[in-house]
Formats: structure tokens, sequence, C-alpha cells
């Protein structure tokens, strides 16, 4: 049996379903995501795990034990808050050994353990300050000590890196990854951001308007998406109607299509391209985007406009508007979607 | 140009610091004269004034019952106010509202309305309470609650008090636990710096203190008004021996504020 199982998972806040039928299973030392837009349910779900949440039918099994009915302090579950909540009366180590002392463990060994976490989390030095004299990616820090120190049987965070600038986020979610295989902890990771997911979650739980729409490692949810929401959400996918693409790739399709910009190729003299899985259609460059190491042309093809990627090798192989091309689609890489 | 300006800030600041401050100087000046009638400068000067009032037996009495009053119902208030406060924003964010428009019920009242009214509700009530100190403790809650109210919730909504008691939750703490070594430790200054401001307003209070209970309950003002046809020296001694404990209240409060920042 799974280290965590959830079944029919439901929550409601009056006349409005949060969340509905949700089922999955998690195993020890596994990173989940849940991934979803704002609104999606997801902070939700993870509060219900933590037991901050009340849900309204469906069991939560942790380490073959129920735990739906247990209140957080009993559930062993620790949490990151995106706000850090970080008690602002205490210090860092006292902050720390909360958790201990609220066990009963005596100062001396709840302060030595909290030591430790400080510096497994890189902030030794720091512990005599007050939480409010530190950075936000520090103050996160010290928040994932305080969860760690009690030893969680899951490890649960509710968007921790949402409140940072971009240059942390990047070096925090390297040291959360770290710290989460170096201890095989458990962890359920709640994000807005599909980045994010994919670079930190073995799965991912795709949520949309109360329930998970799609699961699966990251490279199935970006190459296979399930429907028409999971290819908006994951990447710049291109939304074929069924008709067109029917006639275009020369199938016969009754759901839309989706393909990714980056697996529509450009056609260049003196290159060869796999003919017999490929499709080539005419096209006029509307526009590009200049992303960095990417260029996104908007490309009109018939009637329908594309997005497609392209490597920005050299600035002098910029096509201006109004340039005519000719577009190569891999068939392999065009993916049926349900509405 | 900045320094001119500086220059009639700093003129506007000072004089006016300066008119505010001469009534206060010239009551100092005036308790410690013999005598002050005619000339410009006092006869002469003398401390009998302070200390025919520090062993006037009535004075320090009435300086004790004000003391017990207020801080009674100082503490009547925060033991009601800081638990409602805490379950107002823990459970019930939405009633804020409704408490911001009730607090300003004792302000919207003039006080010599509502303690007539006051008078007329409890002058037939089984339990005498007009005339006895409980009225006046009972009233003066209601005054110190708005002062109390503002200050703690301003305190409460610069933490976030949900995550804060969450976080503590999933922790091992109970609800009890929480609020008690996590959310008052951080309402405590906005709690002294509203009780002492509340304590020194109260300690002023004449209105309720005069009509409520009167001469039965001699309070610190009720002595200082009936003392008004004694000489204007003894009871100058008496508003500057008041006004030093207000200062050193207030100076308190400042400090205490400062210090937990």
């Amino acid at each position: 049996m799974s280290y965590v199982k959830v079944s029919q998972l439901c929550k409601r806040f009056g006349d409005t379903t949060v969340f509905e039928n949700i089922d999955f299973s998690i195993e020890k030392g596994e990173f989940i995501t849940l991934l979803g837009p704002s609104g999606c349910g997801k902070s939700t779900l993870l509060r219900s795990l933590a037991g901050l949440n009340k849900v309204d039918a469906g069991e939560i099994w942790v380490d073959q034990e129920n735990i739906t009915d247990i209140g957080p302090q009993l559930r062993e579950i620790g949490m990151v808050f995106q706000s850090y909540a970080l008690f602002p009366n205490m210090t860092v180590i006292d902050n720390v050994a909360f958790g201990l002392k609220m066990k009963g463990i005596n100062k001396t060994e709840a302060r030595a353990e909290a030591k430790r976490m400080i510096d497994l989390v890189e902030l030794d030095g720091k512990e005599l300050f007050y939480p409010r004299a530190l950075s936000g990616g520090q103050r996160q820090r010290v928040a994932l000590a305080r969860a760690l120190v009690v030893k969680p049987r899951i490890l649960l965070l509710d968007e921790p890196l949402s409140a940072l600038d971009a240059k942390i986020r990047k070096s925090l979610r390297q040291q959360i990854l770290n710290i989460q295989r170096e201890l095989n902890l458990t962890t359920v990771f709640v994000t807005h951001d599909q980045e994010e997911a994919m670079l930190l979650s073995d799965r991912i739980f795709l949520m949309n308007e109360g329930a998970i729409v799609q699961q699966g490692k990251p490279e199935e949810i970006y190459t296979k998406p399930a429907n028409e929401f999971v290819a908006s959400f994951m990447g710049h996918y291109n939304l074929i109607g069924a008709i067109t693409a029917s006639k275009w790739f020369n199938f016969n399709s009754q759901q839309k299509v989706a393909i990714r910009p980056e697996s529509i190729y450009i056609r260049e003299e003196g290159r060869h391209y796999g003919e017999h899985i490929s499709v080539a259609k005419p096209g006029i460059v509307e526009s590009h985007q200049l992303l960095g190491n990417v260029i996104r042309y908007s490309i009109k093809v018939e009637q329908q406009l594309l997005t497609v990627d392209l490597l920005n090798r050299s600035s002098e192989r910029l096509m201006a508007k109004g340039t005519p091309l000719e577009l190569m689609f891999n068939l392999n890489e065009i993916q049926p979607v349900r509405a | 140009m900045d320094n001119n300006n500086l220059f009639i800030h700093k003129s506007v600041v000072y004089g006016l610091s300066g008119i505010l401050f001469m009534p206060i100087l010239a009551t100092f000046i005036y308790s410690f004269s013999s005598s002050w009638g005619a000339t410009i400068l006092p006869d002469g000067f003398t401390i009998k004034w302070y200390t025919q009032l520090l062993t006037d037996p009535r004075f320090l009495e009435a300086f004790m019952r004000s003391l017990f009053i207020c801080i009674s119902s100082l503490l009547l208030a925060m033991i009601l106010v800081l638990p409602m406060i805490f379950v107002i924003f823990y459970y019930y964010p939405t009633l804020d509202k409704v408490m911001n428009i009730l607090i300003l019920l004792p302000f919207a009242v003039p006080p010599v309305v509502s303690s007539v009214g006051l008078l007329e509700l409890y002058a037939d009530s089984s339990v005498q309470l007009i005339g006895t100190p409980w009225i006046l403790i009972g009233t003066y809650f209601t005054i110190a609650l708005p002062f109390m109210y503002r200050a703690i919730s301003n305190s409460f909504s610069t933490i976030n008090i949900r995550d804060l008691v969450d976080a503590a939750h999933l922790l091992g703490a109970s609800t009890t636990k929480a609020y008690l070594l996590i959310i008052l430790p951080n309402l405590k200054k906005g709690l002294l710096a509203s009780t002492f401001l509340s304590f020194s307003f109260l300690l002023g209070e004449f209105v309720f203190a005069n009509i409520l209970v009167g001469t039965r309950y001699e309070t610190l003002q009720i002595y200082l008004y009936n003392m008004r046809q004694t000489s204007g020296h003894f009871t100058s001694a008496l508003v500057m021996t008041y006004f030093v404990f207000i200062f050193v209240c207030t100076w308190l409060a400042t400090h205490f504020s400062k210090g937990n920042k």
C-alpha cells in the first residue's frame, strides 16, 4: 500500500465546492507538486492534508493510519507557508525549537537539535536574530528548518517561493530539493508556476476547478497533455481545431490537436527532414518576440496563427514580418486533446 | 531656501509648544509661591502647599480610589477585550466591521447624556449601583474599550494571525498555547500603549464620576472640584502632582512601546 493515500476527498464552503472526488496516492520519499491556476483548490487540498481544514467527505491515510479526523497537532505533518508564518516574538533558534518544546523535549536537547537544522539550511550564525532582521529567503529557510526539526511524515510546501525574487527563488528551490533527497522526505509542493513544478517534481498533479485533471511525470504531462486546459497551462501549445487538423495533416480527427511551439520546424535549405513523418505547410511571419535564448515567432498558416519557438542561435537569422517560409510538422508530435 | 523653510517650521513648532506650555509653567510657579497677588513676580517660594496636600489623608484616599477604579476597569477591559479580539480576528473576521461601529458609540454619545441615561436606567435597579464605584468601573470600561480595541486590532493586523496559529497547530500547540505563546507577546506593544493612554484619560475623567457617584465616592477629580474654594496655590499643587503622575505614566508608555520595537 502507498505511503499516502487519499480517496474521494471532498470539500465545500457553503454552496461552493472547492474540490471533489480527489483520489491519489504517494510513495514514500516522492516529491509531488500540486499545480494549477489560482482558485483551483490546490491550497485548500494541501490545508486539508495538514488538517487545517476539515473535509466534507473522503479519507486520508498516511502510513496505514487513517488521519482524516485527527487534529493538525497529532498528524506529524510539517508545513511551510507562503507568508513564512515565523513567530515574530521569537529568535530564529526559538522558532525552530518551538515544535520540539511542544513535544515536551527538554530545552538543551531541543536547542541542540534546532541548531543542527539551522546548520542544514545554512543559517548558522543567525540563531539569535529575530525574523524581521532576515531577508525573505532566509526567513523561508527558517520556516523550512522549523517544519523539518520535528521529523514530519510529510512535508507540505504552500507556494513557499512565491514571495521571493527570481534569483533567491532558484537557489532556494535547489536547496529544498537537495534537503528533500537527503532526508528522503515525502513532500507535497503547491505552486502555480509550471516551470517550478517541472523542475522539482517526481510527479505532478495538475488541478483545475477542484479536480485533478492529469497526474504523471513532468515530461509525460508536458508532452502528452490530456486535455485543452493542460495543453494551455503547461506551455504555449498551439491548438488547432478538428476540421483544420484533419485537412492539414491528412487524418481523420474528431478532436482538437495540440502542437508544442518547439516541435514545429522552419524548413532550411540543405537540411533533411524525415519527410515520411512530416507535413509541410507554407506560412508567413506575422511577428516575433525575443525571449532571450528563444525567439518566439507568430506565423500565419492559412487563417491560423501558430506559435513557433526557435533557438536564438544568431541575430542575423531573425526573420522580419512578412517573410514567407515553410513549416515542418512532425506527425509524432501532434497530440489530440479532449476539450 | 531650505534653511529659511526650516526656520519657519521650527518657530511654528516652538511657538506652539511655548503657548501650550505657558499655563503649565504658570501653574507650576503658582504652586510653589507663598503668595502671588498684585505683583508681576511672586512674593516668595515655599513647598508648604505640597506638604499640605501630600499629608492630607482625604487627598491620598481620593487618589487611591481613582487608581483603584482606573486599574480595575482597565483590567476588566483587558480580560474581556484580548480574547474577544482573538476570536474576532481568528474565527469571525467579518465581525471587525461591526466592532468598528460599536466602539464609536462611547464617543458618539456625550458623557453628560449617557450619564443621565445610566442614572435613569439604574435608578430603580434592585442592586444599588448608583453612587458606588462599581458603576464607574463599568462605565470606564466602555470608555477604555475603543482605545484598546483600536490599538490591539492594529497590532493584530500587522501579524498574519491565521498562518501563525496554523503553524503553531502543526507544530503541536493547542489553540490556547498558540494564543499565549505567540499571539499575546506580539500584542504587548499595542496593549501597553493603549492601556497607559486610557489610564491617563480615565484618571482625568470628571463628568461620569461627578454625576454617577459624586461625593459618595470621592475620586481625584471630584476632590479637585470640591477643593476649588480653598487656596489657588493648594489646587495648583494638586494639579501639578496629578500632572507629574500622568507625565510619568505617558513616559512609561512610550518607553515600553519603544523597548518592544
